[in-house]
């Protein structure tokens, strides 16, 4: 909503309010300042008046015109088209600095000594209004000639953006906010009195009859007018540019402006649309169309406007004169969104108005419309109006001055609430001692209840004006089950960023069609997203690694031969149930190119990775396992097992997927957030005497899976064997189909320091198994 | 005795620890020169014996001093000149961390529910897919509410919808407890937008407390935020606006002063001065009606995460920080 400082001066006075005290005014009564800008025409920018204007001898599009500029009389060249003699005009003096940085000079132009420049809007600052010169006229007030404009309230104007919150529909015009500033400033609203004079008018009875078929919450109110001449003002021309009005005829902007002042819902007929052929009585009749909406129509039933919605162009009124059906209207905002609802209609743009609630008080609307209508034209209105009405029945609240008082939380003055629910509008004569018994405003739809009230009474004190208050509580213990669920992500997500990966987040929407390519789960057509923002986010992922691996991507088209990502969040299944899932991707580099390194850090590869994912989620086995995406090198993917569990999946991403994605030896693995250890971990029995270490290299099929080999061991049940893990491989010709395996035995009693007699016996008995089980043994 | 003279020189003049081991075993040794010396002892004189046996001893005594000497200046030099060839440019390696970091925006929802947790306020959570009921409906947002256009809210195919804030997580918590409530409901949100200040997924906390009828007071929500934006944003200006939101009354929105000017006014606060950071109110009774609630008061507030990462660690494009961009991660070890 745009309102500017002359603009409010119309409803309100506010002389001695500095711009800056307006702002905080707005600000602290719930009318957000969105934005300020001040009209800064510069000095030396004067009134003058063209007394002579000749055409150039040299130049075809150029006028020699004699300036009047009060004290001295300056011939100035103008190129203007609408230059004329008689035109009260806005003149740059000689000195004059314009905006553009241009310094106005004594010139001669194809031969012609040329004093000063006539101005557009546009030159000085302003909205560009139309082509051609500003042809003033008394809408800007008294002026003198040679006076510097910028000394004009309209050409020193403020104009402020407010941003409504969507309940204020009483805002939505000059008006209604002068009107709320009446209510903070303490002031009352400027009406002007119109009068009519309706003796010696013809009656609009005579062009104009009114018929309903039954009542639609509807209130109408009609004048007509003789149009003759319209000349939209300057300053109605220059507010409907700062407002940005894009209607075409005169006419419609005339309305526009009088709604943007007044609030009121305003529109022009042609009054010839509703009259039969020869005829003069036009006959409108308020009905309901197929869908329900209140419509205007002829006696033909051919639809003129939707009441709050949209106006048909044929039905429009012209600049080109004739008689001229002014209607002002009222729905309430409720029975039209409502509408609007059950079956969508194409709106004009008085819709975001009549949704929000537009000004009931018709007779404002229309008088204002009608008198700038006469005072800018040859045009005479008709006598009296004809109207339809609907009157609504008050809406009366109660609430006791302890209800407002604990709400707010303060002790607020009795007088003081009388005085700003009186100031808003509100009537209080109802109310006893310690209560307040309040009839709402029609224009105010958005108070409804108590609250509301309580509301309105905050915004006027100001809430910089209610002293903060800490609030008593029972004490209770709040640290349980969703805090521990986010508590346990926070520390995994803390372990994976001390372990050298950076934490990144991606939307939860992916790309199906990628989903699918890799053959990842997709939610079913049934429950798929049915308004994406655009194809490549067009439903909802199901796994974290396709994210990663594009975040991945860029980053190493960006120089990185390192990328470390992680992210914990959620996923969804083909029936759209969400769950949590942490993935890490590792790519490249180990380690940035260092001297320690040589510039060579050696790339991850599938142990130094496993290491890295046993940092962040601890002790795991890793099975075989092929996985059910086609992200993954065929021969290097696993499950991850914890506690005999499987928990998710590690694996080293498909050459071909790695080349799609620019990427080097990337690794992967995804994993099942709620299946992550979480609990608090208990210590086990250890042995205080000391362990012994014994290696094994065992001669055994390349084919052959470590996986056997653990098992034979574990099943053997080796006395005093506390662990055992792989530490080297090795193959040469002479091993020829066999490989060698050296694996660590460790072998730590509880209660003794072991003999070399029981380390023997304790290998022998793994050896045995060995050849027993599987047929290998050592080297 | 001359010959002993010439091993002083020597012990003076040896430039390594070797040869100081060299002149030990030539003065000392077995077949050393003081050996030597006692040797010939034997065939001198009965009395004049005690007398060379008294310098030979005195001697004897001496040089083991100055070899004992000359050996821990010569270890001292030796261990000298091994570390300055060992010497480093330490200015080589001021490199930087091979550690990872946490998310900006996860980071800051961290520092955010902390602060609510010592305040005693729980922690909930909640699906991102939501049913109309519990992300509109019961928040006073009626079917024909203009926040509701299909614009702004992503559908599913079967009317369920994701959640346009986590509000819903605060009515499934009263719809299954009794009050008091005091919590607080972090996480994921969606809208329909897209472009420099706008992304479709986004974070929130929302918070909610609801006590007995006229125990809760805009008082205390005040208080609250006042105290909590001061702990997030350091020492600054903070002021509450009149706002309206379907779910509270009385509402406000609650600006700071900007952090980047300090109130002066900035391209970042469009030269107000002010940034918006929080909305917040008075639980509507229509909400507590929703879930049928009664005899209770409340106050609710929430505030997009996003927005205070990029305000406290200065993030010019909301974008950026959904892509994983380790230019920006990296800044934040």
């Amino acid at each position: 909503m745009i309102v500017t400082r002359s603009w409010l001066n119309e409803w309100i006075d506010l002389s001695g309010v500095s711009t800056q005290e307006l702002i905080k005014t707005f600000n602290s009564i719930g009318l957000e300042v969105d934005s300020v800008s001040t009209y800064d025409v510069p000095k030396k920018i004067v009134f003058g008046r063209v007394l002579d204007c000749k055409k150039h001898p040299d130049a075809d599009k150029l006028n020699i015109c004699q300036v009047d500029l009060g004290s001295s009389v300056r011939q100035i060249v103008c190129g203007a088209s609408n230059v004329r003699a008689g035109l009260d005009v806005v003149v740059a003096t000689v000195g004059a600095v314009m905006p553009g940085g241009l310094t106005i000079k004594p010139v001669k132009l194809r031969g012609v000594e040329s004093e000063g420049m006539i101005c557009s809007a546009k030159e000085i600052g302003l909205e560009d209004i139309y082509d051609g010169i500003i042809e003033l006229d008394s809408s800007i007030g008294s002026y003198t000639l040679g006076e510097e404009i910028c000394e004009n309230p309209i050409f020193s104007d403020d104009i402020i953006e407010i941003e409504l919150t969507a309940n204020r529909g009483d805002c939505l015009s000059i008006r209604g906010i002068a009107r709320d500033l009446c209510a903070a400033y303490d002031k009352s609203l400027k009406e002007e009195k119109t009068d009519e004079n309706d003796d010696k008018r013809l009656g609009i009875g005579r062009i104009l009859a009114l018929s309903h078929e039954n009542n639609l919450n509807v209130n109408l109110r009609y004048k007509a007018v003789d149009l003759k001449e319209l000349k939209l003002p300057f300053v109605v021309r220059l507010r409907l540019a700062q407002i940005e009005n894009s209607r075409e005829s005169d006419i419609e902007s005339l309305m526009h402006y009088a709604t943007h002042s007044s609030g009121v819902i305003l529109r022009a007929y042609n009054h010839q649309f509703f009259c039969n052929k020869n005829e003069t009585l036009a006959k409108i009749s308020l009905c309901q169309d197929e869908n329900g909406y209140a419509s205007i129509m002829t006696k033909e039933d051919k639809k003129a406007s939707t009441v709050g919605i949209v106006q048909e162009d044929e039905a429009k009124a012209t600049d080109n004169g004739g008689i001229v059906l002014i209607e002002a209207s009222y729905i309430p905002p409720d029975i039209i969104s409502k509408k609007m609802q059950e079956s969508k209609m194409i709106a004009g743009p008085m819709y975001y108005r009549t949704s929000r609630g537009s000004e009931p008080d018709l007779d404002v609307g229309l008088c204002y419309c009608v008198s700038i209508l006469e005072s800018n034209s040859a045009s005479s209105a008709f006598g009296g109006t004809i109207e339809l009405g609907d009157p609504n029945e008050d809406k009366i609240i109660s609430v006791s001055k302890k209800e407002i008082d604990e709400i707010i939380g303060a002790n607020i003055d009795k007088a003081k609430i009388t005085k700003i629910l009186k100031n808003l509008g509100f009537d209080t004569t109802k109310s006893s001692a310690n209560n307040f018994v309040v009839c709402v405003p029609k224009f105010r739809h958005d108070i409804t209840n108590k609250q509301d009230i309580v509301e309105e009474i905050v915004r006027l004190v100001g809430i910089d004006n209610i002293p903060s208050k800490p609030f008593s509580f029972t004490e209770e213990n709040r640290l349980r089950d969703d805090y521990f669920t986010y508590k346990k992500r926070r520390d995994y997500r803390h372990k994976a960023a001390f372990s050298g990966f950076f934490e990144s987040v991606h939307f939860v929407f992916d790309e199906k069609r990628v989903l699918e390519q890799y053959g990842f789960e997709t939610i079913d057509e049934s429950k798929e997203l049915l308004n994406p923002i655009v194809n490549t986010l067009d439903t909802l992922r199901s796994t974290l690694l396709s994210g990663l691996l594009k975040a991945a991507s860029n980053n190493s088209k960006n120089g990185y031969s390192s990328v470390k990502l992680f992210e914990v969040g959620s996923v969804f299944n083909s029936q759209r149930e969400e769950s949590v899932r942490m993935a890490v991707l590792f790519c490249g580099d180990r380690e940035s190119e260092c001297l320690s390194n040589a510039g060579k850090p050696p790339k991850v590869d599938f142990g130094f990775f496993v290491q890295k994912i046993s940092n962040i989620i601890g002790e795991f086995e890793l099975k075989e396992f092929k996985t059910t995406h086609s992200l993954s090198h065929p021969f290097q993917s696993a499950r991850i097992i914890i506690a005999g569990e499987s928990v998710g999946e590690l694996f080293r991403v498909h050459p071909d997927v790695e080349e799609s994605y620019d990427l080097d030896a990337t690794y992967m693995c995804e994993l099942d957030f709620s299946k992550l250890p979480s609990g608090l971990k208990t210590a086990k029995n250890s042995s205080k005497y000391q362990a012994s270490h014994r290696d094994l290299s065992l001669v055994m099929p390349k084919e052959m899976h470590y996986e056997k080999v653990k098992s034979v061991i574990e099943e053997a049940s080796v006395e005093h064997l506390v662990r055992f893990y792989p530490v080297d491989k090795y193959s040469d010709e002479s091993l020829g189909q066999n490989m060698s395996l050296t694996i660590r035995f460790v072998l730590q009693p509880m209660d003794k320091t072991l003999e070399e007699d029981d380390i023997t016996k304790s290998i022998q008995s793994v050896l045995d198994a060995l050849k027993d089980k599987l047929g290998i043994s050592i080297r | 005795m001359s010959l002993l003279k010439e091993w002083y020189d020597a012990i003076k003049e040896a430039q390594s620890v070797e040869r100081i081991e060299e002149i030990r075993i030539a003065v000392f040794g077995k077949k050393g020169v003081l050996a030597a010396e006692f040797a010939k002892m034997k065939t001198a004189p009965d009395e004049e014996k005690s007398k060379i046996a008294q310098e030979l001893n005195t001697h004897k005594n001496t040089l083991m001093n100055e070899l004992v000497q000359r050996k821990t200046v010569l270890q001292t030099l030796e261990l000298e000149a091994l570390m300055r060839a060992e010497a480093i440019d330490v200015s080589m390696y001021s490199l930087s961390s091979e550690s990872g970091a946490l998310h900006l925006v996860m980071e800051t929802m961290d520092r955010i529910v902390e602060y609510f947790s010592s305040m005693n306020f729980a922690v909930k959570t909640g699906d991102m897919v939501e049913d109309d009921f519990n992300n509109f409906e019961a928040l006073n947002l009626p079917k024909y509410h203009p926040a509701r256009d299909m614009q702004d809210t992503f559908y599913f195919r079967d009317e369920m919808l994701l959640r346009t804030h986590t509000s819903p997580v605060q009515i499934r918590t009263m719809m299954s407890t009794k009050p008091p409530i005091r919590m607080i409901a972090p996480g994921a949100v969606f809208r329909r937008d897209y472009d420099i200040t706008h992304t479709p997924m986004f974070h929130q906390v929302e918070g909610l407390l609801v006590d007995e009828e006229g125990k809760v007071s805009f008082a205390n929500l005040k208080f609250i935020l006042e105290d909590f934006l001061k702990y997030m944003f350091g020492d600054v200006d903070v002021r509450f606006r009149p706002s309206f939101f379907p779910f509270t009354e009385p509402s406000a929105e609650v600006d700071i002063s900007c952090v980047f000017c300090k109130g002066k006014g900035c391209r970042v606060c469009s030269k107000t001065g002010w940034l918006e950071v929080l909305g917040c109110g008075i639980v509507d009774p229509n909400v507590f009606e929703a879930v049928k609630y009664e005899n209770v008061s409340g106050y609710a507030f929430g505030l997009g995460v996003e927005r205070f990462a990029m305000l406290i660690h200065h993030i010019g494009d909301l974008r950026s920080l959904f892509e994983g961009d380790i230019k920006l991660l990296e800044q934040f070890r």
